[in-house]
């Protein structure tokens, strides 16, 4: 027998295709294959498919059956957003719940099954090791997004949705998955135990999905307040609507439901304008803010790659 | 004198109060069998985690291939193949598949992999169970597998914690000859191992650790002589006990003739000797005995065997 040595790394060309450039990292080619095999990858998307088909036909049965009374009529633009917007806040749903469970036991599921170890006294980096989890999951969440495309495409057939629309959601999606993705990957690589790395990672996610509803609904009477009393100086009036637009992009539900909000009343894709009133003069002055996908999607990426910098470092690091 | 591959210098690791592997020294030889004996919670996970660049030593340093444990721990790496006490499985996994992803993290090329896969299982004999899932395996060809994943990369070096340990007789002698055979093909093991049977039978070296120091280090022969000054005569009569014990008590270089306690296996009679003196003293004592018209069955030096050295060098105590 003659064990081949390995050969002194040559310099790695780049990858010709997207099978390769994938399958570089044994790790997206492990967890892909691990994944994908048997009924269970199949089993889950079907499931997938029919929650949202089953959505998609109660919403079109209750637009109808609303669309059908003497007071309004069928709308069938307002129909395809209904069914493009109930399409996307599902999947936005997923994406905040499911991608965290396909990352959380990335790290604590290589410890419980005592392979950890073994990794680590691979070659292997520990960037790749990372990287290769958080990308394997994220593929599998693209590929439940994609399979839900024909769904979203009904929104189109019955018009009413702009391209823009469609873009923005798409980003939207992805930066979410990624940030949520990168934080179950983070605390599973603090947590020996993936149930403990589990709590804390939907602890995030509850807390930057309700959290902030939760916050707004404290903050209300503050809101109101500003209506009943004396009008705050024009400084004063932008601060706290810019405070609550930075509230806004923390949250990818609020951020979604704005961005289409703006969308429809100003049909501007990135910029929009609150109109304030200048106690003083009594004229109202258009405050310029951004739409808040954009620094959304900014703030999703930073933080989500901050995350994987921080596990990369604790799996680098040797224990003490 | 063969090439040291493994140094340790002053190598400790301690948590808070309680001092896990306390300055340990020690020196393997390029090629050699080193068998690392020690009672449970001796420190030699502890030793084998530092080694492999798993845990930070708290101070000393070691060196493998030449490599910094603390400053070179892809070196290292490179250099080792390291088999923990326990098994790590993936679910859905095949055989092939589990040597391909090792080999992968090893830097092998994917076009070299198919054919070590092939060689790897045939050196194991385990060619038969390629695409089975590896989860199906038994325990004893589990830890085979183990073994072939820790030469995907051709290492130097093969660390390997409790290797036999849990195995069913036949499983562990298969490990035991497969370790022979990586010897045979230059490779240095080093493991660790309850079973004193094992270190008498493969290791070119012994190194014994309790309570985290090491009490004893050398090949077995040497750690025999150093705690036996003198040589122990077997010998085992057909008769004449009497005139036999008479003649020898007189004799130069005897110390002492005892005849031991009765045993089931012993059926003829038999003579212990404390005895000083060379190979050519014994074989004239021998002789001497055979002058004497005394019928000598057997005549056999007793060594101190690999159990009688642990338990001279250990105290019991642990850490």
């Amino acid at each position: 027998m003659t064990v081949e040595v390995a050969a002194p790394s040559a310099p790695k060309r780049q990858p010709r295709t997207l099978r390769e450039a994938l399958t570089r990292n044994p790790v997206v080619l492990k967890e892909l294959r691990g994944r994908m095999r048997g009924a269970r990858a199949f089993v889950l998307l079907t499931f997938h498919i029919l929650v949202m088909s089953g959505f998609i036909t109660l919403l079109y049965t209750a637009y109808t059956a609303s669309a059908n009374t003497p007071y309004s009529g069928f709308d069938r633009q307002l129909l395809g957003k209904i069914v493009f917007g109930g399409v996307v806040g599902m999947e936005l749903l997923l994406v905040c719940f499911i991608t965290p469970a396909f990352t959380v036991g990335a790290i604590s599921g290589e410890r419980e099954r005592q392979t950890y170890d073994l990794l680590r006294t691979t070659l292997l980096p520990a960037r790749s090791l990372v990287l290769g989890k958080l990308t394997a999951a994220m593929s599998f969440v693209l590929l439940l997004l994609l399979a839900a495309l024909p769904l979203q495409s009904l929104g189109f057939l019955l018009g009413g949705v702009a391209p823009e629309e469609v873009a923005i959601a798409t980003l939207v999606l992805i930066v979410t998955a990624f940030l949520y993705g990168s934080a179950g990957i983070l605390f599973s690589t603090f947590m020996r135990r993936t149930l403990g790395a589990t709590i804390l990672t939907y602890s995030f996610v509850l807390l930057t999905t309700l959290g902030l509803p939760i916050l707004l609904l404290a903050l209300l009477p503050i809101f109101s307040f500003m209506g009943y009393s004396n009008t705050p100086s024009v400084v004063i009036q932008a601060v706290m609507y810019y405070a609550l637009g930075l509230l806004i992009v923390t949250n990818p539900l609020a951020t979604a439901v704005t961005t289409e909000a703006i969308l429809v009343g100003q049909q501007t894709v990135f910029y929009f304008t609150v109109p304030v009133v200048d106690p003083n003069t009594a004229n109202s002055v258009n405050l310029p803010m951004v739409s808040p996908w954009f620094p959304f999607s900014v703030f999703c990426l930073i933080l989500g790659a901050l995350l994987i910098l921080v596990s990369i470092q604790v799996v680098r690091r040797a224990e003490r | 004198m063969a090439a040291t591959i493994i140094e340790t210098k002053n190598l400790s690791k301690r948590y808070g109060k309680l001092t896990a592997v306390n300055d340990l020294s020690l020196a393997v030889e390029q090629g050699a069998i080193y068998g690392f004996v020690g009672p449970n919670g001796a420190g030699k996970t502890t030793t084998m985690r530092m080694l492999t660049t798993l845990l930070q030593p708290t101070s000393g340093e070691a060196w493998i291939a030449g490599c910094s444990v603390a400053r070179d721990p892809r070196g290292v790496r490179r250099a080792i193949g390291y088999m923990p006490d326990f098994f790590g499985v993936y679910d859905d996994m095949k055989v092939w598949e589990y040597l391909d992803f090792f080999g992968a993290c090893y830097e092998i090329p994917e076009a070299q992999r198919a054919g070590l896969i092939d060689d790897l299982l045939e050196l194991v004999d385990l060619g038969h169970r390629r695409d089975d899932q590896v989860d199906t395996l038994s325990r004893g060809m589990k830890q085979r597998l183990c073994l072939a994943r820790t030469l995907a990369h051709d290492p130097q070096v093969l660390i390997l914690d409790e290797p036999a340990s849990g195995l069913d007789p036949r499983a562990r002698i298969e490990i035991r000859e497969l370790l022979l055979e990586l010897s045979r093909m230059g490779k240095t093991i080093f493991f660790s191992t309850h079973i004193l049977a094992d270190v008498a039978e493969i290791c070119t070296q012994v190194g014994i650790v309790e309570a985290g120091r090491l009490v004893a280090q050398g090949s077995l022969a040497e750690m025999q002589r150093r705690l036996t000054p003198h040589r122990r005569l077997q010998i085992t009569l057909l008769g004449q006990l009497d005139e036999a014990q008479q003649a020898l008590l007189g004799r130069e270089g005897v110390l002492e003739v005892r005849v031991p306690e009765p045993n089931h296996s012993r059926h003829h009679p038999t003579l212990e000797v404390d005895f000083t003196g060379d190979d050519q003293a014994v074989s004239a004592l021998l002789g001497y005995l055979v002058s004497r018209h005394v019928a000598v069955l057997h005549f056999t030096e007793s060594m101190h065997d690999v159990e009688d050295v642990f338990m001279q060098v250990t105290k019991g105590i642990v850490s």
